[in-house]
């Protein structure tokens, strides 16, 4: 083998899947969704979301839906609560509360 | 059905804070602590106005049958978790194994994964309230 061949064939080739399987990386790898990942601690700006398995079960569901549709679950934001509906006197309420 | 199609195509401003396969399974779970139990469960994640337990109990109070429902509500930024059980409910899943189910999510929630929580609280309440 001539040098020339030697470096094409020790650097050259390699240097070329180097660069093929990095670019590949770049363009389609990508930390998808990392942006909205929660981190303990970390500002997380997310929409406020509220899920029901039945949406329809959420009085006054239809007015606080964020997305038109019959079967979507609606999303509302803490500041429409507010403005609801009196809500049912609780009083009677159990469960839990936690801090992590 | 619910939950899995309300974020394929996120609409402008900041996103939900679930990706859409975690809805799926986030949806599945939902399907089936309702189905199996016959309570209404649902899950808020967003934040919470103080009072805290206030807001939550006002968000339990919208439900349409507040007391055979059970409201997990989890505000990452607060780090605040709620579990909220109606009249019926709280029959049913007493206050300490909320408190049991709460420190499994908190857990989680403390390793980051909102998700995974949300559903692990979610089939712990279930299994804590039986069959219906």
């Amino acid at each position: 083998m001539s040098p020339i061949e030697t470096v094409f064939f020790f650097v050259g080739i390699p240097a070329l899947i180097v660069l093929l399987v990095g670019g590949l990386a770049y363009a389609f790898g990508g930390r998808r969704g990392s942006a909205r990942r929660y981190r303990p601690g970390r500002p997380f700006e997310a929409t406020p979301v509220w899920f029901l398995s039945a949406p329809e079960r959420v009085t006054g569901a239809d007015q606080r839906r964020a997305v038109a549709g019959a079967a979507q679950a609606p999303a509302i934001s803490t500041g429409e609560v507010e403005t609801g509906r009196a809500a049912v006197p609780q009083g009677t309420t159990g469960g839990a509360s936690d801090r992590w | 059905m619910t939950v899995g199609e309300t974020v394929s195509k996120p609409a402008a401003g900041p996103e939900g804070p679930f990706t859409t396969r975690q809805l799926l399974r986030l949806d599945q779970a939902l399907r089936i602590a309702d189905a199996s139990t016959g309570l209404t469960f649902s899950v808020y994640v967003g934040d919470l106005d103080e009072p805290v337990r206030g807001h939550a109990e006002k968000l339990h109070g919208q439900l349409a049958d507040p007391a055979e429902s059970v409201l997990i509500a989890v505000s990452p930024n607060q780090r605040i978790l709620e579990i909220v059980t109606g009249a019926q409910a709280r029959k049913r899943i007493q206050d300490r194994d909320a408190k049991l189910a709460a420190l499994s999510m908190a857990a989680a929630f403390g390793g980051g994964d909102l998700a995974g929580g949300v559903i692990v609280g979610l089939d712990q309440l279930a299994n804590h309230a039986g069959r219906s």
